[in-house]
Order: C-alpha cells, then structure tokens, then sequence
C-alpha cells in the first residue's frame, strides 16, 4: 500500500472507529464500519446486539439495513466496506452475496473471524465471487476499544464474569493477539 | 396447516462433524514388525528412545501387538505364514486362514500398551508390532535400528518391516472401530467420540425430537409455500421450537423474505435479493423482539424495514402473537430450529451466534450450504459440499451445537429451490 493509498485507507477508517467508539458510550461491542463508494461514505454502523437482544446486529447488517433502505442492492458492487474488526463468518458470508467489492478491516477477531481469522468465507469456493481483504488498518485502535469493552461489565450475558476485577491492558504486541491464522489473498480487483 | 394430514415417511440423520469426516477419511501407513511376544517391551522402548518426536498417544487408537489370528484378513493373506522366529517351532499346529477373525476383548485403560492374554500358550509365536507411521523414519534406518537391538541382535533371521495403512484418528463409534478392525488393523474404542457429541447424547437428543420433527418441518414449509404466495421470497422457511418445558412451544415461524422492497412490494426475482431477509434471519429477529415486548421494552427499537422481521403470512402471524417465552432469556440459548432446507454460510453462523441449542433441516444445500461437513451432496449435485460443518467446530468457533438431517422418502423434498441458492 502506498503513502496516497494508506492516507485514503486512513481517513475511512477513521470514520469506522468513530462509530466504534458510539458503540461503546450506548454499551455495545465497539465495532463501527463505513461503506464508501465513489470516495463518499454512503452509510454508517455500529454493533447493535445488546440493545436489540439479537446476535446478528452486527454493524455490517445496521449498516446495509439502512443503505439498501435507499439504494439498489447492484451499489455494493462498486462499494468497499471498513470495519474495526474483521468481519465474522456471518458478515462475511452476507458480505460475498450482497457482491461486495472489497473489505478493510482493523484487527483480526480470532474467535470468529470469516476473512483470515478463523475462515476464510471471502475466498473459500464459493457459488459467489470472492472478494479481496486487507486487514490492519489501525489495527491497535481497534483492539484497544474492544480492551476497553471487556474491562467493563456485560450485564445481558448470563452469569457474568468477574469482569470488575479485570484490568485494561494496554500494552498490544505487534502481532500478539488478532493474528490470522492465514491470510490467502483472492487475486482480483 | 397440512402438518398432521402426512405420514411422517423419513429419518432424523445426525450431520457428521468436520472432525469426524475427517477421521473417517484419513489413513496413513505404519511399520509392522514380527517379534516374538516377549520382546514387545524392548522393542517399544528402542523405538521410544530413537524416535523421540513420535508419541504413543498417537497410535493409541490401534492394537499395539496383534497376534496373527486376530489381523485382518487381507493381512492374514498378506503375511501368511507367520515368521517362526525361534528355532524348533516347526510342529506348532499351522493356523487357520479363519475368514472371520475373533474379536479383540475391549481395551482396559488408555494408555496400555502391550495387549496379552493370560492364557497365551507359546511366548514364542510370533507377534505383528507396530512400530509407528512411516513418516517419522525411513525403512533402513528404521531396519539397521532393530537390528542392532533384541530380539535381532540374538536371532538369525533379520526384521521383517511390513506396511500397514490404519486409520490416522481414533474411531468415533464401537460400529466404526469394528469396521476398521475388519478393514485395517484391530482397533481399540474407548467409547469416547473427541471428534463430535457423544453417540449417547445424540442418541438422547434424536428420541426426543424424532416424532415431532415432520410436524415442525411441515410448519416450516407451510411458512415458505405461504410467502412464496405473495410474491415476497423464494418457498423457504424455518420454525423456532423451545423444548425445555416438556412439550414444545412454537417461539416463531419465518418463510423467506428476499424478494420484497424495502417499502413491501414485491421485487423482481434478479440477482440474491435481499440477503440479510432470509428466514433464519428474520426468525431470530422475532425471538429477540419477542424478548423485548415480554420485557416491557419497545420491540420495534432500532427496527429497520431491511430486516423483514414483523410477521406477514398468516403462518407466522399467531406464533408472533403468543406471549410464550421468558423476557429473562439469552439470544436463542435452549431453542431449536427447523428449516425446510440447509441453512447457507451466513445463516449457519446466525445460528452459531444465537447460541440454539439444535438444528434440524430437511434438504440439504451442498452449494451453499453452512451445517454440512461431508460431500455426500444430493441427487443434483452428488459428491458436493462445503465441508463447513459449522455446527461443531469447538477448537475454531465459540458455540457448538447438535444437528440433523432430516431425509424424507417424499420424493418432492428435493428441487423446490434452485440448487445455487443461498438459504
């Protein structure tokens, strides 16, 4: 990636943490994403699943719930999404239907990661078209915020844990944690 | 509803986990050594103290030392007659090429070994050892290392190092190890399955849904024919059940929703629709907002009419109406889910999320379908699948859960969606 690149890259993510970080003032898991198109962000979103006591809220769904409310389902062909986290097995799989162009995303989520944490749903044979990944972008943000969420307490999951007794690392590795387990890149666009 | 007029004509399958798949498909190759019974514990020691990397523990699963009578019978074909390794042995009576070999006593303990009988008459007859899979040394390294060791160094007669393809994992059932004893090489079962549920807790879970599973399913089609009706999705549907009172409480019914707009008219049936309406979606959106309302909360929070998640077939009308599930609940924990067909990759991780308890589906989907870890695939596309297998996968995925096909003898099952659809 190129300076000119990682400056356009940036500014978007940017955007996704943002709305990472409302997540976490509503009590929600702090993952945010944008979809842009044409250099414009045509929608915004933020993960919803406490509030609605549904666990497919993702952001990636709160997201094209409101952009496809508006705009034909052919406009993500042309669409790139940015995410904080990378995008679950579910989001992934949506994401490839929906005929995404191409993701970028912060860290890797190592529990269920679908773009190269866990699975890799976005190059896996498919009826689909595969789409391309690029993961670490502000990727230290990303996990600080999700850091953050966890010292605090989750109260919609049953029996929590001692989560008050926990402390807030802040020390990330380069790669300690998020690292995918592979990261194969479909060769295209 | 058309769901007690049927006879229920078919069988509750349990999906085979991707680890299972894999340990039924993946053999490999060991040297077999002929030893006389009393030099097992020497060989085992030099092979131990050569070959550090090579565990025991992976091999386990096998019969360390088999006597001739107890291989296989290809084996038997294969190795007769039997070494004699000590001298004078002539007139020992010759053994039968018996075609059905007698079974093995179960294994005492894990991690015993050498398996003898009390009653072994001649310590001298000749034992098949395996030594361990071929990778780890090669044959003449391997030969010139028992050489220089008992029993060799005391013997005229050099090693005989024969091959031997055995399955590489552990079997997952008493029916499956004898199989691979007949086939391979005498398999030890532990009763365990490391590899997926317990055979027994799947057996409990299969006599306690089998004779509603058709009614649910007829339900579930009911709610796929109702919305394909008017135009809205594709004839796909789901029921959400919870069991954990007893008797079976229907939570929520969904039929497909791809084809409608986001203003509720009916669009052209062009592209993958709206993806995120299929009827898994929507019917954990309505146990979620069904949660809500018993909650006192506002369910329409934060609704979107992308999600397709009020009810709009008469099917799904009257389960969304009844109060019959506690606000306290978490996500989907203890519910079961019946779909008319396999659910694709984005549903089988909807599901996983919500953390249901079991899945239960009638046709599978091997194109682009999430719960399947085999290929046996369908009719229309034999040998096909996706090997996702997402439903127990415990070592990658956080939630694992019990699912079944379920194979109906009703011819019509199959076709009434088109093969590359995501479900």
């Amino acid at each position: 990636m190129n300076p000119e690149e990682k400056v356009y890259h940036e500014r978007f993510m940017r955007e996704a943490i943002a709305m990472a970080e409302l997540a976490l003032k509503s009590d929600e898991t702090p993952v945010g994403c944008v979809f842009v198109k044409g250099g414009e962000v045509i929608g915004r979103g933020m993960n919803e699943t406490n509030r609605t006591l549904n666990g497919t809220r993702h952001a990636e769904f709160v997201a094209l719930a409101g952009i496809l409310s508006t705009m034909p389902i052919s406009t993500l062909k042309e669409t790139d999404l940015y995410v904080t986290v990378e995008p679950c097995v579910m989001c992934a799989s949506m994401l490839r239907q929906y005929g995404i162009r191409a993701v970028y995303f912060g860290c890797w989520n190592e529990r269920f990661g679908g773009t190269g944490g866990v699975l890799n749903i976005h190059s896996d044979p498919s009826v689909d078209k595969p789409y391309p990944v690029h993961g670490g972008i502000f990727r230290e943000e990303a996990i600080m915020l999700l850091r953050k969420f966890y010292v605090q307490e989750n109260e919609k999951a049953p029996e929590p844990k001692q989560k008050k007794t926990r402390e807030l690392k802040t020390e990330i590795l380069p790669m300690d944690i998020h690292a995918p387990k592979s990261t194969p890149s479909p060769s295209l666009v | 509803m058309g769901a007690d007029n049927a006879i229920p004509s078919g069988q509750l399958v349990p999906l085979r986990t991707k680890d299972e798949v894999r340990a039924s498909l993946e053999t490999h190759r060991v040297y077999v050594v002929e030893i006389p019974a009393r030099f097992a514990n020497t060989v085992k020691d030099v092979i131990q103290a050569a070959i550090p990397g090579f565990k025991t523990a992976e091999i386990s699963h096998l019969r360390r030392v088999v006597q001739f009578k107890y291989l296989p019978a290809h084996l038997q074909k294969q190795f007769y007659p039997p070494a004699r390794l000590q001298r004078g042995d002539e007139d020992t009576s010759p053994i039968s090429l018996s075609p059905c070999s007698t079974p093995l006593p179960p294994s005492p303990t894990g991690d015993v070994e050498i398996i003898e009988e009390a009653n072994t008459e001649d310590e001298d007859i000749v034992r098949f050892f395996v030594l361990c899979p071929t990778r780890f040394i090669q044959h003449a390294e391997l030969f010139a290392l028992l050489r220089r060791n008992p029993p060799f160094t005391n013997i005229p007669v050099p090693p005989k190092l024969l091959y031997v393809t055995v399955p590489a994992l552990a079997p997952t059932s008493a029916e499956q190890a004898t199989m691979w004893s007949e086939t391979y090489w005498p398999i030890a079962y532990k009763n365990t399955n490391p590899y997926g549920p317990h055979p027994s807790l799947v057996l409990r879970n299969t006599i306690e849904i089998e004779s509603e599973v058709h009614k649910w399913l007829a339900v579930a089609a009911e709610a796929g024919s109702e919305i394909a009706a008017l135009g809205l999705g594709e004839k796909i549907g789901c029921v959400v059940v919870d069991r954990t009172r007893g008797t079976s409480e229907v939570i929520a019914v969904a039929g497909d929703c791809r084809w409608r707009s986001p203003s509720g008219a009916t669009e052209a049936h062009l592209g993958r629709g709206n993806v995120m309406a299929h009827s898994v979606q929507r019917a954990i959106a309505m146990v979620a907002k069904k949660r809500l309302r018993m909650a006192g909360a506002d369910p329409a929070l934060l609704d979107r009419s992308l999600f397709c998640d009020i009810p709009l077939t008469d099917v799904e009308k009257p389960y969304w109406e009844t109060e019959n599930i506690p606000a306290s609940g978490y996500l989907c924990v203890d519910l079961d889910i019946y779909m008319t067909h396999e659910p694709c990759v984005m549903c089988s991780m909807a599901i996983l999320h919500s953390r249901f308890r079991r899945c239960i589906f009638g046709t599978r989907m091997p194109l682009t379908g999430g719960m399947t870890a085999d290929t046996i695939g369908t009719l229309a596309n034999p040998g096909k699948g996706l090997q996702h297998g997402m439903f127990w996968r415990p070592s990658e995925l956080n939630w694992k859960f019990l699912a079944w096909e379920w194979q109906s003898k009703e011819k019509d099952a199959e076709a009434s969606v088109k093969d590359i659809l995501h479900v």
